[in-house]
């Protein structure tokens, strides 16, 4: 059998209005992405090939399922435009819907189902015919029954209603408390109820209560309270003893100190109340408490002072290495300089940075990168107080350079606060640990951090 | 970044697709080396998609078509990247030009879009009275 | 890059062979006076392994100017890279694209 998930624009109009940067047909339900619910069921339905078609962009779910193979399954994807019947939609895929049995899944649908059994074997018998609808779309199945035999009394799914932000906020909820079994919800799963992903880093006196789901790079602060009936989507920090229940993060959502979120979703800087459906953005890209003022990280001399401090003792740390080893590395043709132009955004300008690399092979190389020796030339910066020894990664001029950064705490420095906590580097993740310490940075914090990031860069190179 | 191809082509638009094809097998190469598999044809067509493009912008932003310009291509790489940089002497150009409204029925301008949405990276400078256009991709 | 034409329920399938792009749209605009009159037509884009922004750009002059006067222009087997240029340049919402050139045509006839 083959399946056409034919879903349109207009179907999740609903839903697109409160997370603008998400594509609907991978908005996560339970930290699954809705389409994976739909492939899930064709499969278990008995498809062994899957096409997407869709009048919006589908290049969202083309990266997500790829093409199938992890589910041991062919998709393929497909467009079509807005107005197209039914009957267009299968003569616009002729090729693809020949002599087979076809179910055809419209609409932006949810199917409950409870048996996984049941379902395979109940679309092997039925004949042709609509098998469910509601006035969001409709499950229609076209081919000649695979096998005879006595149809089940009820049909083991329906579909849930789905066409509100409210609908989808108590979906969440109930899939997590009272079916979690027929979906395979992501996450390690040791007890029941309770789901947790990768890199989850839960703090001192933090709880944890059922049911929850949590995915990966979560970090829950101390006496945070997580749960019951809590998703915490990925990349996710719930600051100290914030209280997140009977709500639904999103993924790359930091939750600020001592707040308390419940019945809420939130996603980045967004919050929605799904009862009412208000939903209000905050003015920073991913906090949901106000940042202190750069006084608090430690403003002027001061700060100046214990960064200069730090980047004079890497110096002197690093010096010998340098004068010994670089000679020999560019001897090798390994040295290279290279500049990056990066933006200061409190000056307001652009800074031009010699930034060597280190061609990673060979005992030298390896020795002089875990050294950080690419970054010697930039303590000098750090020493005249143009960029900081800790901060954010500095983001190269390019048209990529978002506005939000100005409002975040943006510092560029020599090390970055992603390094010092070892988190995988790549920008939405590390986006989110540098705005955390630069809501919390202290110069004492600082300090350790820059080590700890000096440090992470031997280690890694050691392993 | 160690510099590890350069080529250099005739700033001619017959050439487009040879400086195409060539980033194509760049990329194949890398993406061998690095060990890309499941992503690797959209890999490599990210490669010889906007080497075309940014090569037939070079071709029709020279200021003397007369003149027998060259445009150059370097392929740098690194653990988890690609870089591509086509050079050229042309004047200046505004990269950040808006994407088409395509329901205008737009004949052009689709190229810089199709850049930026298939690459990962992508760096405009002028150096030396030159463009340089840098695209990075990773791998994975 | 060669071009064939064929008819198909008084329709023609314009079937392009080879790459569109900046260098040989010029060619392809003349290969056939179907590309360019009131005429509905398929293009058959099976044997296109690779198009750029000009033959995209090509394309949609085509039907720009069928539409204009009262013609239509379908496509037919894109390829994964061709369905690529289409979903990040958004052109999926300017054509009907179809998985055969037979049924594209037949549907057209009937319409």
């Amino acid at each position: 059998m083959k399946t056409l998930i034919v879903i349109r624009e207009k179907d999740y109009g609903w839903l697109s209005p409160f997370f603008p940067g998400v594509n609907p047909l991978v908005m996560p339900v339970c930290n699954k992405p809705f389409i994976e619910f739909l492939i899930d069921f064709s499969i278990l339905a008995g498809s062994s090939a899957i096409r997407i078609i869709s009048d919006g962009p589908l290049n969202e779910v083309e990266r997500y399922c790829e093409d199938g193979s992890r589910w041991g399954v062919d998709v393929s994807y497909a467009s079509i435009l807005g107005n197209d019947s039914i009957e267009t939609v299968i003569e616009k895929n002729r090729k693809y819907c020949a002599d087979q049995r076809l179910l055809i899944i419209s609409g932006y649908l949810f199917i409950r189902y409870e048996n996984r059994q049941e379902l395979r074997h109940c679309f092997a018998m039925a004949s042709g015919g609509t098998l469910a609808e509601n006035e969001r779309g409709s499950i229609v199945l076209a081919g000649t029954p695979e096998i005879t035999g006595q149809l089940p009394a009820a049909t083991p799914f329906s579909l849930v209603e789905f066409d509100s932000i409210d609908n989808y906020f108590r979906l969440s909820a109930e899939i997590l408390k009272e079916y979690p079994s027929p979906y395979v919800l992501p996450g390690y799963c040791n007890e029941p109820d309770c789901h947790i992903g990768r890199n989850v880093v839960i703090g001192k006196g933090a709880e944890i209560r059922k049911p929850v789901i949590i995915g990966n790079n979560v970090q829950i602060m101390k006496g945070a309270v997580v749960g019951p009936s809590a998703v915490v989507g990925s990349n996710v920090i719930i600051d100290r003893e914030s209280t997140v229940s009977r709500s639904i993060l999103l993924d790359n959502t930091y939750i600020g100190e001592q707040l308390e979120v419940v019945d809420r979703i939130a996603a980045g800087n967004i919050l929605v109340d799904p009862r009412s459906g208000v939903s209000i953005a905050m003015e920073d890209p991913h906090l949901l408490s106000s940042l202190p003022g750069s006084a608090h990280i430690g403003s002027g001399l001061f700060r100046y002072l214990f960064h200069a401090i730090v980047a004079l003792l890497l110096i002197l740390l690093l010096s010998l290495p340098y004068l010994m080893l670089v000679p020999l590395l560019k001897i090798q043709g390994k040295w290279k300089t290279g500049s990056f132009t990066f933006h200061d955004i409190r000056q307001g300008k652009n800074l031009r940075f010699v930034m060597p690399s280190i061609a990673d092979e060979g005992g030298i190389g390896s020795l002089a990168k875990a050294l950080s020796l690419d970054r010697f030339p930039m303590l000098f910066r750090a020493l005249a107080g143009t960029i900081a020894v800790i901060g954010s990664f500095p983001v190269e001029v390019s048209h990529r350079l978002e506005a939000g950064y100005a409002a975040t705490g943006y510092r560029p420095a020599v090390f970055s606060y992603a390094e010092a906590e070892d988190w995988p580097v790549n920008a939405e993740d590390s986006a989110i640990v540098e705005q955390f310490y630069a809501a919390h940075g202290s110069p004492v914090r600082d300090m350790v951090l820059t080590i700890k990031a000096f440090l992470n860069r031997i280690h890694s190179k050691v392993q | 970044m160690d510099t590890f191809i350069t080529m250099s082509f005739p700033s001619e638009i017959s050439y487009a697709r040879l400086a195409s094809n060539a980033a194509s097998m760049v990329a194949e190469i890398f993406s061998r080396q690095v060990g890309i598999w499941e992503k690797r044809q959209e890999f490599c067509h990210a490669f010889e998609l906007s080497v075309a493009e940014a090569f037939s912008n070079s071709v029709r932003n020279a200021a003397n078509p007369e003149t027998d310009g060259q445009i150059i291509i370097c392929f740098s790489s690194d653990q988890n990247e690609l870089m591509v940089s086509v050079r050229d002497t042309n004047p200046a150009f505004d990269p950040d030009i808006p994407a088409p409204d395509i329901l205008s029925y737009p004949d052009r301008g689709y190229g810089l879009l199709l850049i930026r949405q298939l690459m990962d990276q992508v760096l405009y400078s002028r150096e030396n009275d030159m463009n340089l256009l840098s695209m990075i991709k990773k791998a994975g | 890059m060669t071009v064939e034409e064929k008819k198909c329920h008084d329709l023609t399938i314009v079937s392009i062979n080879g790459s569109l792009e900046a260098s040989s749209v010029p060619g392809f605009m003349k290969s056939s006076p179907a590309l360019t009159d009131s005429q509905s037509i398929v293009i058959d884009l099976a044997g296109v392994d690779f198009l750029d922004s000009s033959g995209l750009g090509c394309l949609v002059t085509i039907a720009r100017k069928k539409r204009e006067q009262g013609g239509d222009v379908r496509l037919a087997c894109l390829n994964e890279k061709l369905r690529r240029v289409f979903e990040v340049t958004q052109a999926f919402r300017l054509f009907d694209i179809y998985d055969d050139a037979e049924s594209a045509a037949t549907t057209a006839a009937n319409k």
